[in-house]
């Protein structure tokens, strides 16, 4: 196969050399502590819980639409989860955290899909709105997982335990990565997504439901912040009304630096993956290096810029013809 | 207008004697905010007829056909399908219905290979755990044929992302596309358009061929002169409204070029 077309094929493929890149990198620098047992552990969960909000980013930005709301909704996944887990247990707790994605994107879908309303406005406002709900849940106090609830089968298997030596975390971003990897590339429901956000009117003349489709991402995207969230909560073991501020960023620049293209219709969830351990990774390294975590917060500016130039530049080269 | 009715009594019923209208049209009327893209609009057409759909920009024309492929619904007016009345306009039912429609500008994503756009809607699945996959191959195998017999450049690779295709080439997919699959109604928008000299003859051919199967083929065009040879019957859309149904043997392509520059105000016909 023409090399341009294998990149043309697999958007991941820029996203994989640049991350064995910069471990290579950081794991000099740090002289080998980057690569230590102790930080690839966190480094690993912490990838694993932004991996799969930004999953769901990557399926909306595929439909052509953008969900900044992710943030808020991973902050509710976590505050429903936690305060409800010492009331009902963590089972039910876990099903009303899903609930809560549901109905967040939903929300978002109904705005967006049925009447029409851009995405980047509608979960601008969603992302306010339900920032403030959180916040106005826990005034003054945090939520925090009792020792009871701690010794629950279904808190340990979201992320309150270790299995060999891995937080459980990581096992669902693989096993969610390999659902909708099939879901996005193996079925006609993906194919009708990716048609969307290549082009939604076509899309539609060939018998395609435009709206019920972006109305559906919008809900997985829910869903699948309010499992990160839930993840994350259920591993930090408390949350207050801050938890998950400023994670939309953090999912938005793990999909674009994934290869996901914002202009919809083409993403790569491998990719996203890659992103996502792309940012840990940086973060991480600031850690090690002694910075203080706010300097993320730069990094994490300057590489959402630097990679939607990457993007821009990439696919001028890879659309060319190949003749 | 005084003689519009006098063109509507050129139409005779010889072509489609005995037969019921596939499509009748009654009374269509739809704007788009101020403007009126349609008026009063009634055409009836017939299986294994080929109609030429004519008229001058904004004659209304790809309105018309917007709505007979459910894209969009009449303001008012009915429409009837196989004589049942339709009362929801979308492309889903009308591709159900065996509508298929080339157009212009839409009908392709860029961003999906060749073999995914052609199926776009009407994916192949298979089983497996019960789960339904993508028959990527026999998909595959079945694009890379319909690509394959109607003559599209070799080293095609239906796998690669159909804007790598020309102009040319994508409207020859369409038309490869809409044919391939079992319809009752074929609607061709300008199909011409972007088409060499060579190509243009081969879509004329085709389009005969398919109203000889027993197709019903709208064909639109500016081009009375191409339509008059290959149409059966002709129509004629001025800003919005029908000023002329003929059968091609009624008129000439002259008679007819001439009603068109006259806006609809045809000369007297002996």
């Amino acid at each position: 196969m023409n090399p341009l077309s294998f990149v043309r094929r697999h958007p991941e493929t820029a996203t994989i050399a640049l991350v064995a890149l910069i471990s290579c990198l950081f794991v000099a620098l740090t002289r080998g502590q980057w690569l230590s047992v102790g930080n690839i552990q966190s480094l690993l969960r912490l990838a694993a819980v932004l991996a799969i909000m930004s999953f769901g980013e990557a399926i909306v930005i595929a439909t052509g639409e953008i969900d900044i709301s992710v943030g808020s909704t991973f902050g509710i996944g976590a505050l429903t989860f936690l305060g409800l887990a010492p009331v009902v247990g963590s089972g039910l707790a876990v099903v009303a955290a899903l609930v809560s994605g549901i109905l967040i994107g939903s929300i978002n879908g109904i705005f967006v899909a049925l009447i029409g309303l851009p995405s980047l406005i509608v979960t601008l406002g969603t992302l306010f709105l339900f920032q403030g709900i959180a916040y106005a849940m826990t005034y003054g106090f945090s939520f925090a997982a009792t020792d009871a609830v701690r010794q629950q089968l279904v808190y340990q298997a979201i992320g309150g335990s270790t299995l060999a030596g891995l937080n459980p975390a990581i096992l669902w971003a693989i096993g969610i990565l390999v659902g909708l990897q099939l879901l996005i590339f193996e079925t006609s429901l993906g194919n009708r997504i990716l048609a969307v956000g290549g082009d939604a009117i076509s899309s539609y003349s060939r018998g395609v439901n435009v709206r019920k489709l972006k109305f559906g991402v919008f809900v997985l995207s829910g869903v699948l912040a309010a499992i990160s969230g839930g993840l994350e909560a259920a591993y930090i073991g408390y949350a207050d009304g801050s938890f998950g501020a400023l994670m939309e960023l953090s999912a938005i620049a793990a999909a674009v630096l994934g290869g996901c293209h914002l202009s919809g219709g083409r993403i790569s969830l491998v990719g996203t993956l890659m992103g996502a351990f792309l940012l840990c990774g940086i973060q991480s390294f600031l850690i090690i290096l002694g910075f203080q975590p706010q300097w993320y917060i730069l990094a994490l500016g300057v590489i959402v810029v630097l990679a939607s130039l990457v993007d821009r530049s990439l696919s001028r080269l890879i659309m060319k013809k190949v003749g | 207008m005084d003689n519009r009715s006098e063109l509507d009594g050129k139409v005779s019923d010889g072509v489609t004697a005995g037969s019921a209208p596939l499509i009748s049209v009654r009374n269509i009327c739809l704007s788009y905010g101020n403007f009126r893209a349609l008026t009063d609009v009634s055409v009836d057409f017939f299986p294994g007829e080929l109609v030429g759909l004519v008229g001058d920009n904004g004659a209304g024309k790809t309105t018309l056909i917007r709505i007979l492929s459910g894209i969009i619904a009449p303001d008012s007016g009915e429409v009837y399908f196989d004589g049942q009345r339709i009362t929801r306009f979308y492309p889903k039912l009308a591709i159900a219905l065996g509508v298929e429609s080339i157009q212009q500008t839409i009908g392709l994503c860029d961003n999906l290979s060749v073999t995914r756009n052609y199926f776009l809607g009407r994916e192949l699945v298979r089983r497996i755990f019960g789960l339904r996959f993508l028959a990527k191959k026999e998909m595959r195998d079945i694009c890379a044929k319909v690509v394959r017999d109607f003559g599209l450049r070799e080293g095609i690779d239906v796998e690669d992302e159909i804007s790598l295709l020309s102009g040319g080439e994508k409207q020859t997919f369409k038309i490869a596309r809409a044919v391939s699959f079992r319809n009752r109604v074929i609607i061709m928008d300008e199909p011409t358009n972007h088409l060499s000299v060579r190509e243009r003859g081969r879509v004329n051919e085709l389009a005969v061929q398919l109203k000889q199967q027993g197709l019903l083929v709208i064909y639109i065009t500016h081009d009375i002169f191409q339509i008059h040879r290959i149409a059966d019957r002709i129509v004629i859309l001025e800003n919005g409204r029908k000023v002329a149904d003929v059968l091609r043997d009624a008129m000439s392509a002259e008679e007819l070029e001439e009603i068109i520059r006259h806006g609809g105000v045809g000369p007297k016909v002996p």
